[in-house]
């Protein structure tokens, strides 16, 4: 930057071009020297932009996973015996029959006095962590772990100390107790439905939901160390899924509709209390990204797996998943970070965040000034490149219209197909009629000469009547006709004349008419 | 330290449980999930796979004196993703090194990870090293004998395996769960084990 910036200082020496004066971002405007060649205007955002990348990089250490992950390690080692006595209350019997006026007499008072609204997520979850201990513990057993946790849920509301003692606190408390109640014979019998891991996560799942408030996002600079963090991202926007290498087939409606879903659950995480639903989230999150994996035909092991994180990671943008990510591995039972399906993603989400925090041009392998006019958004990555995000959008697109021609196809067809149906059907009709007629006609059933002849007989019937009735109406027509209107040309004589005449009569006048017809 | 994780074991009982976590690490593409596929679900194929994804599997061994959970991690492989690693090798007991034996340039970083996880994994880490693709034998470019050569100077366990044919995928991994420290206990530094068992495991693992 600063040799290009020599440059043309002895360029302007030289010879001074109108353009040269112009602000280097092509606005129009004059640009000065003291502004690096910028207007006032551009001059302004540029440094906002230079000031939101210095925010970030002085809370990176903030952000710093190494740091606790060190910390977490040394407290599960062993802890003193200081701290342990802090939430020391009566020992468990051996027999598991504790009497309950064993009760620390300190720890009754202190509950009454720090009496507080509780939430409707802590009611519920004190309402299942006691179901759970009443259901599979022995009374006095269970008895004995509430009172020791309840008792600890005070003691740590009632301290005010950094995150990180919090931890540390909580950490050999889970020791603690899981000692106690791990050296106990109840869990060695067969009988006994639950283990001591069960109960654990009880006891995590309540004191976390219980002390959510304390324990979360607790310091001010850590929240702050979260907004840059999401701003960065944020102006990470343009990392698409074809910059990360991922194999994803973004034409599929479901591989799609996967995505979204792992993306949604991984902003359901900030939603959540406790560590053990937390990283339940975010097992639920990885596995719809296999399923997506597994819809674009890609491999699902985790050369595929963390970019795809990673990419749901960008586009989520999830709220405060630093913090979220900082209380899991402060707060959750350390056996579950070590082992198992969740610690596995718990890791995998960690290194994506360490990735964003991170990344620069050499992770994409672009240069420094293209990666950095991306970020502030002078550029747009190029149409023609495979990476750029509107190639997804036109995969979309594409995707789309090759369903939507498909879809006129098929109504074409079906619309031919139908009238092919109603031509076929007509045909058939005539011809099935015709069909009947001369077998009917070649074969004559009793039946059917019975029925032509009774047909043939009403007829005949009718037309008797129909002629009587004319004869009537003819006569006693006439008789009314000729004091009126003498010049009305006469009805014909023939059959039909009357017939309609009388039909007319019977449609247009009176009931006395019919009355007449029915007499008849 | 490498043993306080395989915590699960319940002392009593004749055939006792233990967990052990191990990861994957090497270039991508030379074949590191397939081997598990193979060691785990019997099959080559990636997309025939009933079980969700690939990245995370367990399966467990039987020893005669007791039962071997491996918990696999898997790694990715690109070159950008190098720097994460220690996040997924720290506390694991055991690794796999995995290379392809038609690309020089895999075994050069395979060679680098090794030299990785001496520096910055727990100590008594058991490492293994594979040279996957062993079915082109015909396309190698890594000779056997210059692997095996690398692999006994770091005292390391070695097989060419094929993921494709199944060859010495479970081999290479009863190899690893036998040199892996059953302790008597949880917490209980085991560091005798891996200065007695290298030398009579090395003979066995060199199967060709």
């Amino acid at each position: 930057m600063s040799d290009k910036h020599g440059e043309e200082d002895k360029k302007a020496k030289m010879h001074l071009k109108a353009n040269d004066l112009l602000c280097v971002n092509g606005c129009g405007f004059y640009g000065t020297p003291q502004w690096e060649n910028r207007c006032s205007k551009c001059w302004r955002a540029h440094q906002n932009e230079m000031k939101k990348c210095q925010d970030f990089a002085k809370n990176r250490s903030l952000l710093s996973f190494d740091q606790f992950q060190e910390r977490r390690k040394s407290t599960t080692e062993s802890k003193s015996r200081g701290i342990k006595n802090l939430f020391k209350t009566s020992p468990i019997p051996e027999g598991g029959t504790s009497s309950p006026t064993s009760t620390s007499p300190a720890s009754t008072p202190t509950r009454h006095s720090r009496r507080r609204e509780l939430s409707p997520d802590s009611l519920e979850a004190r309402q299942q962590f006691t179901d759970f201990l009443v259901a599979n513990l022995s009374t006095g057993m269970a008895q004995e772990i509430a009172r020791s946790v309840k008792n600890a849920v005070n003691k740590i509301s009632e301290m005010r100390m950094s995150s990180d003692d919090m931890s540390e606190l909580v950490m050999s408390y889970y020791q603690y107790l899981g000692e106690r109640i791990g050296g106990h014979s109840l869990f060695d019998s067969p009988d006994c439905k639950v283990k001591v891991e069960d109960v654990m996560d009880q006891v995590e799942k309540y004191i976390s939901t219980f002390c959510y408030s304390i324990f979360f996002c607790a310091n001010h600079e850590e929240e702050v160390a979260d907004m840059s963090l999401q701003d960065r991202i944020r102006s990470l926007h343009w990392v698409t899924a074809g910059f990360l290498e991922t194999k994803m087939v973004f034409k599929k409606q479901t591989v799609r509709d996967k995505i979204d879903e792992a993306i949604s659950e991984l902003i359901e995480i900030n939603a959540k209390r406790s560590a053990f639903e937390k990283l339940d989230c975010l097992t639920k999150s990885c596995k719809a990204i296999f399923e997506a994996l597994k819809e674009s035909e890609a491999s699902t092991s985790a050369d595929e797996f963390l970019p795809t994180l990673i990419y749901v990671l960008f586009r989520g943008n999830p709220p405060l998943i630093q913090s979220n990510v900082k209380f899991i591995s402060r707060f959750a039972i350390p056996a579950r970070l070590m082992s198992g399906e969740a610690a596995y993603f718990f890791t995998n989400l960690s290194c994506a965040l360490e990735f964003a925090r991170n990344m620069n041009h050499e992770s994409l392998q672009m240069e420094k000034s293209e990666f950095e006019a991306y970020t502030s958004g002078h550029l747009a990555p190029p149409l023609s490149v495979i990476n750029s995000a509107c190639n997804q959008a036109i995969y979309v697109l594409e995707g789309t219209i090759e369903t939507i021609t498909n879809v006129a196809k098929k109504a074409g067809s079906l619309a031919k197909n139908l009238t092919n149906m109603h031509g076929k059907s007509d045909d058939d009709l005539e011809k099935m009629l015709a069909v009947i007629k001369e077998t009917v006609d070649f074969y004559p059933t009793d039946e059917y000469m019975n029925m032509k002849q009774s047909i043939f007989a009403e007829e005949k019937e009718t037309a008797d009547i129909l002629v009587s009735l004319s004869r009537q109406s003819s006569e006693s027509g006439r008789g009314t006709l000729t004091d009126t209107q003498p010049s009305t040309p006469q009805p014909d004589t023939s059959l039909e004349s009357p017939l309609i005449a009388e039909i007319q009569a019977i449609n247009l006048t009176s009931s006395g008419n019919q009355e007449h017809v029915e007499e008849a | 330290m490498a043993a306080r994780n395989a915590g699960t074991a319940r002392p009593g009982g004749p055939n006792r449980t233990c967990q052990f976590k191990l990861v994957l690490l090497g270039e991508s593409a030379v074949g590191k999930s397939s081997l598990v596929l193979r060691f785990v679900k019997g099959q080559f194929h990636e997309y025939q796979e009933s079980t969700i994804g690939a990245a995370f599997l367990t399966q467990t061994v039987c020893l005669d004196d007791a039962t071997i959970k491996f918990e696999i991690w898997d790694t990715a492989g690109q070159e950008r993703y190098h720097s994460l690693a220690p996040m997924y090798y720290r506390g694991a007991q055991a690794a796999i090194v995995v290379y392809d034996i038609t690309n020089q340039e895999s075994f050069q970083k395979a060679k680098n990870w090794v030299k990785e996880l001496q520096r910055q994994a727990s100590p008594n880490i058991v490492m293994a090293l594979a040279g996957n693709k062993a079915d082109v034998a015909n396309k190698r470019t890594v000779e056997y004998e210059e692997a095996n050569a690398y692999a006994e100077d770091n005292a390391l366990l070695f097989m060419e395996t094929s993921a494709k044919t199944s060859m010495n995928v479970n081999d290479i991994f009863m190899a690893i769960a036998k040199k892996l420290p059953i302790g008597p206990a949880q917490g209980e530094p085991t560091g005798t084990v891996d200065m007695n068992q290298p030398q009579q495991q090395q003979k066995g693992s060199c199967c060709k």
